[in-house]
């Protein structure tokens, strides 16, 4: 490795080290409590998917150039110079974390696995190692906020022809049923690109009189999946510049946890952030929706940056209760549930990472086997994505869908 | 109907976030440069997102073509 | 030799002790200087007041119990046992009215706080010599279960040491004679040097004091920052 790399890398590592990132570092006493409480670790028992042992990839780096024990004994603590072979190391264990925090859990001290492995990944970007499609996807989303004028037109075409299919699916929706660029509207709307994340959230927004609008832009944040804070902001930047040149009073973000989680870390912004799924619950307290009884059984899988990290586990079980007679949980604590195993990027890397994530959520496919559910039901695109694969890959014969296709499916007029 | 003629057809229809963008990507590369790649897409998102991924990535879109719920993009590799 | 125990049972305990005090300030005050950034989320459900249950959290290791109950069984005897061994070097100093709620007389070096100890202590080297915990284990994990190990079984054998030498040797009065001359910086080891096993002592002594002094620059600062991080986790 070039010394110059070298030494951006060591100022690169400086910049992450907040005081709650220090103690991220400093506090581990290798104690293992964490090691089965990641799906990777407990799907396949090897060393190096123990939570501890992929935080100890950084923090033998942070040793060596951090700590005096490191500086003067680095044998001690194995501490590591960074050279090209521990490129590879974090990159290894940075993408084999899905940042789903269920060892946080675990932990006696509650260190947090996914903000040390936020390190790793800053340094692959430095050294030009992250992986490319990650990087692509954010440079993408970057450019679309910095040339929305000359790309507004052909989503606006877009838009009008999957206002045809709501209209013909649930009638009385108005002849614009996906309202955009709707200046003082409530609520302004972040879907992702597909349709499936657009044409239901339309219809039960519609259903509930909701004044709303959609945005130009898609929720998910790739800046947060490659772990550049500066396209993060930039990403969602654009979301919060939209918001308030409409003067909306809240950002509902479509079922995507990444997504959700971002945004919800936003700090004085002059709206509040909700979920797709909160939103849905609230307008079935307010009466604002009335949903008939859909036959089968179903189970739900909680979203980690949804459930666990953002602390929405009421809401669709609040909601399956309207939905469904017969709900089974798939684990008898939600705060445990198993991570779906695509999150932190790796499904949005799509068939590349697909063999590992086969093999490391067999626990998760485990778990919704074992549920006995006909229908698994989830509120996050990623998640829903990854058990579909699963689905397929273990012939669990089960149907996997998003809790917002269930509810628009099940609307009364 | 376009009448340009491309090397590679790709199907990107109905399908999860983001793999549109994800399949074009790495399609383009299985394509020699100058040629071109049709990419058959339904999300509204990709009407934004393919153009925003030609700038960045550095290829050309030749031509958007609607038809009925889909829309077709040509896109020609420069790099 | 006689200059040898001086040398670790006087200068070097205050060495020791200067270089943990100041090294502790250090580390917190690096903390403190960090720059903050925007905390993650914490774990949910949440539950309040946050502190509070942090400090469960941080004392009772409910999230070992629930997924480790021997190894909870031995920290939390592991660490009573410091505790209650904190103490009574204590009344090794002064005759504190606190510490005699329930009257008792000197219970120090007579072994079985320390005992237990030694068995937990073994329980955690043998658990590193395992896997998966053995690969997650670097050379200072059993370093400093060594240390604490020695530390403990030359402190809490002493009592034992005496019956080599029918009690006729080095006991209470000695080690409260030492302890108290160096609270009072005054030194004074002539007590506690010239039995027949002051080499326990001077052992037990020369342990601690590294034990001391690799505080601030091991894990063994997690007995502070724990209280910080389970509080970020509760949010």
């Amino acid at each position: 490795m070039e010394a110059q790399l070298h030494d951006s890398l060591v100022t690169l590592f400086e910049s992450k080290l907040s005081t709650q990132m220090l103690l991220n570092l400093e506090t581990c006493s290798r104690c293992g409590i964490c090691t089965p409480a990641c799906h990777a670790y407990a799907s396949m028992p090897l060393a190096k998917y123990a939570p501890a042992y992929r935080a100890e990839v950084v923090r033998r780096i942070y040793k060596r150039y951090f700590t005096k024990q490191g500086r003067f004994m680095p044998v001690l603590g194995e501490a590591k110079d960074i050279t090209d072979a521990a490129l590879v190391e974090l990159k290894e264990a940075a993408y084999s974390c899905t940042g789903c925090r269920r060892c946080m859990v675990y932990c006696p001290f509650g260190i947090d696995t996914q903000q040390i492995m936020s390190i790793a990944k800053l340094l692959l970007i430095g050294a030009q190692a992250e992986p490319e499609t990650l990087s692509m996807l954010a440079d993408m989303s970057v450019s679309k906020g910095e040339n929305i004028d000359a790309l507004k037109e052909g989503f606006l075409s877009g838009i009008k022809r999957l206002e045809d299919q709501v209209v013909e699916k649930w009638r009385s929706q108005g002849e614009h049923p996906i309202p955009t660029d709707v200046v003082g509207a409530d609520v302004l709307y972040v879907a992702l690109a597909g349709a499936h994340s657009i044409i239901p959230a339309a219809a039960v927004f519609n259903a509930a009189g909701e004044k709303w609008s959609l945005s130009f832009f898609e929720a998910v944040n790739f800046g947060a999946f490659v772990g550049d804070p500066t396209k993060t902001r930039l990403i969602l930047d654009r979301i919060v510049n939209e918001a308030k040149r409409l003067k909306v009073k809240e950002v509902c973000i479509c079922e995507c946890g990444t997504a959700v989680r971002v945004a919800k870390q936003l700090k004085d912004a002059p709206f509040a952030v909700v979920g797709l799924t909160e939103m849905h619950a609230r307008y079935l307290r307010q009466g604002r929706i009335k949903l008939r009884k859909l036959p089968g059984s179903y189970t739900y899988h909680d979203p980690c940056q949804i459930a666990r990290n953002g602390g929405v586990y009421d809401e669709p079980r609040y909601i399956l209760r309207h939905l469904v007679e017969d709900f089974r949980e798939m684990s008898p604590d939600p705060k445990y549930n198993w991570c779906c195993g695509g999150g932190g990027g790796l499904v949005a890397m799509g068939e590349e990472t697909l063999e590992f994530r086969m093999q490391s959520a067999k626990v998760k496919a485990e778990q919704m086997r074992g549920s006995k559910a006909e229908v698994v039901v989830t509120a996050c695109e990623n998640c829903h994505t990854q058990l579909s694969d699963l689905n397929r890959h273990y012939a669990l014969g089960q149907r996997v869908v998003f809790l917002s296709s269930l509810v628009a499916d099940a609307l009364i007029p | 109907m376009s009448t340009i003629a491309y090397a590679k057809e790709l199907d990107l229809r109905n399908l999860p976030c983001p793999m549109p963008v994800v399949k074009i990507s790495k399609g383009i590369k299985e394509v020699a440069v100058g040629e071109v790649v049709k990419a058959i897409t339904t999300d509204p998102g990709a009407l934004t997102d393919f153009p925003a991924w030609a700038k960045t990535s550095g290829h050309q879109i030749l031509e958007t073509e609607t038809t009925g719920t889909e829309v077709n993009f040509y896109i020609k590799r420069l790099k | 030799m006689a200059t040898l125990y001086y040398l670790i049972l006087a200068p070097m305990v205050y060495l020791a002790v200067a270089v943990s005090v100041l090294g502790t300030l250090w580390r917190i005050a690096r903390l403190l200087r960090a720059p903050a950034a925007p905390p993650p989320p914490p774990i949910y459900p949440s539950r309040k007041p946050s502190w509070l249950f942090a400090l469960g959290d941080a004392l009772l290791l409910p999230s070992v119990f629930k997924h480790n109950a021997p190894l909870w069984a031995a920290l939390g005897l592991f660490h009573l046992g410091l505790a209650a061994l904190f103490l009574g070097h204590l009344e090794l100093v002064a005759d504190f009215k606190a510490l005699q709620l329930i009257p008792h007389s000197i219970f120090l070096g007579k072994g079985l706080i320390g005992l237990t100890v030694l068995v937990c202590l073994m329980y955690f080297l043998c658990r590193r010599m395992v896997s998966p915990t053995k690969e997650l284990s670097v050379p200072e994990d059993y370093l400093l279960l060594v240390l604490l190990l020695f530390t403990v079984l030359f402190g809490a054998q002493m009592d034992w040491a005496r019956t080599w030498f029918g009690y006729s040797s080095m006991g209470v009065d000695e080690y409260r004679g030492y302890l108290s001359s160096l609270i009072r910086l005054k030194p004074s080891v002539e007590g506690v040097t010239s039995a027949g096993h002051s080499f326990m002592l001077v052992a037990h002594v020369f342990f601690a004091n590294l034990l001391i002094m690799a505080f601030p620059f091991t894990k063994l600062m997690h007995a502070i920052f724990t209280f910080a991080m389970n509080k970020f986790r509760r949010g």
